[in-house]
């Protein structure tokens, strides 16, 4: 295929996502984080409240990127966007009745991460829906047990080939994929028993 | 409403009543996982695709391991999140560049609209059988070459390479977004109307190219009269064609016309 386009470091900081990289996430991770700390920090807010608040903007970014959600602008554009995102959170719990001191007008900052969020922003059903689904699924999947959980999580997180993981767990390839068909289904019935 | 593709209403009923009766084989979830990492290739993706229009069950499933597939890759981030947590180095550097926020004093982002320029390229659309004369008027353009400067031009192209490789949906998703973000752009207009047609879904194409036609000064003007005709002549409104046909002063147009007589 032809190269239209040049691939520069935010390309490639944006393909190292999609492949959850993990070198990349982690220093993406580290890098920003303190920029949010001040920022809390600043703006009446604990440490445990930064990095929650960081560590929700963090996977609506890797989100975003995943979809091809997220455009970026500049050289620097997915960092502005980590910050960003943190910080309308931030002001969001901040102007929850708890923290509210200054009427707000409603901003205008982040028109394209307005109707992604994970703030509510948007609730029709369908999106609802789906929002519950996943975090079935999630705590599903956190609940599962090791053998499963550490096979599905090299398979659809890294990205280990099954050849890899039969390696590793000293087992044929077959056999791997078998596992790994069943433990799918293991999660999948979980999540779909949980609260009802 | 046929433009919109992914609002199937679903139900935790549905889902539920379909893993009772049917479990996925081993095989399906392969297959579905291909598609949802997009290494299938054109020819599978397509009949994939076909498939899915026209099951509605396998519909469901396929999104219930999207949503699968998302949640594992969430949490397992999530907990990935933590260990970085722990190492973020403890000498943090003066937090220089921290810009003091305070409440009321938002940096304004100037959403500047990106203005796409037109760009250079080639078609390369599937022929509709449906209608004999729209698939025998339905070619390629010729394209217009043009430079790049600005990152939008980044997400324009980059849908231009699922456009070319066929893959329809993917373009129109990622235009869509551009649209959103300088609405009225009419080569956006009239790429995601000719990427609608190309798709078959000929009302859409109609929305966005009479959206394109209606800047008169639009360069995209002349094959936008045409494609628009071709896209009435599609679903069957013959009138509406030959009036977008007339209007057009094209030679393609013309031709066209002739058959139509």
């Amino acid at each position: 295929m032809e190269h239209l386009y040049n691939p520069d470091s935010q390309l490639q900081l944006l393909n190292a996502i999609k492949d959850n990289d993990s070198v990349v996430l982690k220093q993406l991770y580290t890098t920003n984080y303190y920029k949010i700390e001040a920022l809390v920090l600043k703006n009446n807010g604990s440490k445990d409240h930064a990095k929650d608040v960081y560590q929700e903007a963090f996977i609506t970014v890797w989100k975003n990127v995943k979809n091809d959600r997220f455009i970026p602008e500049n050289e620097t554009a997915l960092q502005g966007y980590l910050y960003q995102i943190a910080k309308n959170k931030w002001m969001d719990i901040l102007r929850s009745p708890r923290f509210k001191k200054t009427k707000m007008i409603q901003h205008e900052l982040n028109v394209l991460d307005k109707n992604i969020d994970q703030n509510g922003h948007e609730k029709d059903e369908e999106h609802e829906f789906f929002r519950k689904r996943l975090e079935q699924t999630m705590e599903a999947f956190k609940n599962l047990g090791a053998p499963c959980k550490e096979l599905l999580t090299a398979f659809y997180y890294d990205k280990a080939s099954l050849r890899d993981i039969a390696n590793k767990l000293k087992i044929e390839e077959n056999t791997a994929r078998t596992k790994k068909y069943r433990c799918m289904e293991k999660l999948r019935q979980l999540a779909l028993a949980s609260k009802k | 409403m046929y433009g919109k593709t992914a609002s199937v209403g679903f139900s935790l009923e549905k889902i539920r009543t379909l893993k009772n009766n049917s479990n996925i084989t081993p095989e399906l979830l392969e297959t579905i996982e291909r598609y949802h990492n997009g290494s299938m290739v054109q020819e599978e993706r397509i009949a994939f695709e076909e498939q899915l229009s026209q099951d509605a069950d396998l519909k469901l499933v396929v999104e219930d391991i999207k949503i699968t597939l998302l949640g594992i890759e969430t949490q397992a981030l999530k907990e990935r999140m933590d260990e970085f947590h722990k190492e973020i180095p403890e000498n943090r550097s003066v937090q220089t560049s921290t810009p003091k926020v305070r409440f009321l004093s938002f940096t304004k982002i100037a959403i500047a609209a990106g203005i796409i320029i037109a760009l250079g390229m080639f078609w390369l659309l599937n022929g509709s059988t449906n209608d004999r004369l729209y698939s025998k008027h339905f070619k390629p353009d010729p394209g217009l070459p043009t430079t790049m400067s600005s990152s939008d031009n980044f997400v324009f192209y980059d849908g231009m390479v699922n456009y070319k490789q066929g893959d329809y949906k993917k373009a129109i998703s990622k235009w869509e977004k551009l649209d959103k973000k300088s609405p009225g752009n009419d080569t956006i207009n009239y790429f995601l109307g000719v990427a609608y047609l190309a798709d078959k879904n000929a009302d859409e194409a109609v929305s966005y190219l009479n959206k394109t036609i209606a800047n008169s000064e639009s360069v995209f003007l002349e094959d936008a009269l045409y494609y628009l005709g071709l896209a009435y002549l599609k679903s069957d409104r013959t009138e509406a064609a030959i009036q977008e046909f007339q209007k057009s002063k094209s030679e393609k147009s013309q031709e066209i016309l002739k058959d139509l007589k």
